[in-house]
């Protein structure tokens, strides 16, 4: 069984429809890249998958391990094993990062009927999982991403992905607004987290993002609509030639 | 409202709630309250075409017929406001309850004006009223002309009060009543201490609460003031507290309110020394159709002064809130630096919250900013943390317990802090349990 299976995704805003017909199935172990211009309905994709509710979803279905996603509020999309790993991470003052974490990790274990982990267990998954992103505990102290650099907002992104082992990731824009250095390490968190069980959506604009975590497939996304499909050498040829070559699917527009 | 306030029979039936004749006092004491009365039945209560009034309606004051007979015995245990420790001092309908309290030990005095004399009473004439002037509004001058006893709590130079002294202002009855609690503080030179003021009373009962404080802090003093209103769930409460700061002083108050119906806070601190630093920090947390007002002002009356302000409002159900923050810089007050923030969240559609900054400034070298911001809880942050697994509700909780968080985070007293943390998110449950 696929991890993801959307079939005919439609959504828009406030009466403009914006995915228009996507289709995209996921297996077990692979990691997919959706590529596309700027608005062509990526980010838009990443958060109608999370449940975000200023979208409207008009048409079509999407499964995750074979469950409707779509009737979900994004709580249950995300103890089912949904994962946005978000594009601009929101600061919540007043919020030390373990604490945030530790909450959400037993919210989704305790939707699981397993027991809730204690301080001393958290503490220790944490340290565990920091090292793999080069991060130092005064980090879990901070408030959540409040004045964190780039960077830093970014592995925080990695680290919850981590901590919270979910079944399909999906990573928006993880490279933006990132050096090359923090983008290795980023990259590594998120290689580490692949794995025959989980499957994982790379939405970028970039093909850079790719050289450090490669695809099995790569996708085109434009007006609401994949229009093209291939393996990791398609992300090499649209860096070489940008979006322009490409047709528009017949019987648009 | 033009009509109440003229109604005289109202104004005579607040006065008839305070002392008789029977307990008269020292001349100047006669002299004065007679000197109130007159102001009272001149001013009236504040209208809401007064300006500083303009948000808070007091007309269910002048509609409420308030009892004139005087609750005798009170239930001693009631005097006891659980989760504080430390000295404790219980003012039961304004008058000193020597059954519940135990007084905080020397060098801290404690001394009441119905038994003052000689020095002590020297004290009293000198203090008492020198900054809450009858002429302010009516109700300082309601306060003054009925308050059945005045407690003083003096804090001799160069003490550190380690424990807290809790006051525990208790308002006791069957029907409406009013009461009119008088207190003093006065803090010698390069003294600290925290003061915790509780403010309770029965519920669904409508009772008045008419609190004047008087702090005097000496030179080098840090003084944390901490007022919890937690009255009564139709109680009105009006408190004007005032603080006079010499030089050098570290003034913090923190005004905290989860009771009352219709809740007026009024904050005046004059900041007559250079080099002192006034932090005003307050929360309030409210639901139903509850009222909350928090009016400040800040006096900079001399140079090199610093002030704080930061007001935070959690606002559930129809309840509504107000935030007025006055500085005056007066002219020589250079170096000024003030900064003023208000905050609130709306919880509910129908909780409405008023902000209005209100800056004076006659001197030229000073730094004023002042910052408002009403809403909602945030959807970005509230999106973000459904989507890492927290309900709905947990999510909000966790919101809602971070906004009041810095505010909390500002009281000196760290095991105070935890106290009122503890409380806080108790409360908070309340507000989450409204409908939104």
């Amino acid at each position: 069984m696929s991890i993801l299976e959307i079939k005919d995704l439609r959504a828009g805003i406030a009466g403009r429809e914006i995915l228009r017909g996507v289709n995209l199935t996921i297996a077990p172990g692979e990691v997919h890249a959706i590529m596309g211009p700027n608005g062509s309905g990526k980010s838009t994709l990443a958060q109608v998958l999370a449940g975000r509710d200023t979208y409207t979803v008009t048409g079509g279905t999407v499964r995750l391990n074979g469950r409707d996603l779509l009737d979900l509020s994004p709580e249950e999309r995300a103890c089912e094993g949904l994962f946005l790993a978000f594009q601009y991470p929101v600061e919540i003052p007043g919020v030390s990062t373990s604490y945030f974490l530790k909450a959400a990790l037993n919210a989704v274990r305790k939707y699981h009927g397993e027991p809730e982990l204690d301080a001393m267990d958290f503490l220790k998954l944490m340290k565990q999982k920091m090292k793999l992103l080069d991060m130092d505990a005064g980090f879990l102290s901070r408030a959540v991403n409040e004045g964190f650099s780039g960077g830093e907002k970014k592995r925080n992104e990695i680290l919850q992905m981590a901590v919270l082992d979910p079944k399909l990731a999906v990573l928006d824009e993880t490279d933006s607004g990132l050096d090359i250095d923090a983008l290795r390490i980023v990259a590594g968190g998120v290689n580490s987290l692949r794995g025959a069980d989980r499957g994982i959506l790379v939405v970028t604009h970039y093909q850079r993002l790719l050289n450090y975590i490669v695809p099995d497939y790569v996708h085109v996304l434009r007006d609401g609509q994949i229009i093209k499909s291939g393996d990791k050498n398609l992300a090499l040829e649209l860096e070489a030639r940008g979006y322009g070559w490409l047709e528009e699917p017949a019987g648009v527009h | 409202m033009t009509q109440l306030m003229s109604n005289t029979s109202y104004l005579q039936n607040l006065l008839a709630t305070g002392p008789n004749s029977s307990t008269p006092g020292p001349d100047w004491l006669q002299v004065r309250r007679e000197e109130a009365r007159q102001q009272w039945l001149r001013a009236g209560l504040p209208a809401i075409t007064d300006e500083q009034w303009r948000f808070t309606d007091l007309s269910l004051l002048a509609e409420t017929s308030f009892s004139t007979r005087h609750c005798a015995a009170a239930r001693a245990a009631e005097g006891r406001a659980a989760g504080l420790d430390g000295a404790e001092l219980v003012l039961m309908n304004g008058k000193f309850n020597a059954q519940t309290s135990r007084l905080p030990p020397a060098p801290v005095r404690v001394t009441f004006l119905a038994q003052a004399s000689g020095a002590e009473l020297a004290t009293f004439e000198k203090l008492l009223g020198a900054q809450a002037r009858p002429a302010h509004h009516g109700l300082i001058a309601l306060n003054s002309a009925n308050f059945s006893d005045v407690v003083l709590v003096e804090v001799p130079g160069g003490v550190a009060v380690e424990r807290p002294l809790n006051l525990i202002v208790h308002s006791v009855g069957t029907e409406p009543f009013a009461t009119y609690p008088r207190i003093l503080l006065k803090v010698g030179d390069n003294s600290s201490v925290t003061v915790v003021i509780n403010f309770t009373g029965p519920n669904n009962l409508t009772y008045l609460t008419n609190s004047v404080l008087e702090s005097y802090v000496g030179t080098g003093s840090r003084v944390e003031l901490v007022k919890i209103q937690r009255e009564g769930t139709a109680a009105i409460h009006i408190g004007s507290d005032y603080a006079h700061l010499d030089k050098d002083v570290r003034f913090q108050s923190l005004s905290l309110n989860q009771g009352g119906l219709l809740v007026r806070n009024n904050v005046t601190v004059t900041l007559a020394g250079p080099g002192s630093e006034a932090t005003l920090n307050g929360l309030s947390m409210t639901a139903g159709r509850q009222h909350v007002d928090n009016h400040t002002m800040l006096d900079h009356a001399r140079d090199h002064c610093e002030s704080h302000e930061l007001y935070k409002s959690l606002l559930a159900g129809r309840s509504s809130g107000t935030f007025t923050g006055k500085i005056l810089v007066r002219p020589g007050s250079q170096k000024t630096d003030a900064k003023q923030t208000s905050k609130a969240v709306l919880l509910s559609s129908q909780a409405c919250m008023n902000s209005q900054p209100q800056l004076e400034i006659y001197a030229d070298d000073v730094k004023c900013t002042h910052g408002s911001t009403n809403g909602p809880l945030d959807e970005e942050q509230l999106f973000y943390l459904r989507a890492r697994g927290l309900a709905y509700n947990q999510a909000r909780a966790m919101l809602t317990v971070a906004f009041a968080g810095d505010v909390l985070a500002r009281v000196w007293q760290p095991a105070l802090r935890q106290t009122l943390e503890d409380m806080v998110v108790t409360e908070l449950h309340r507000l989450e349990r409204e409908e939104f």
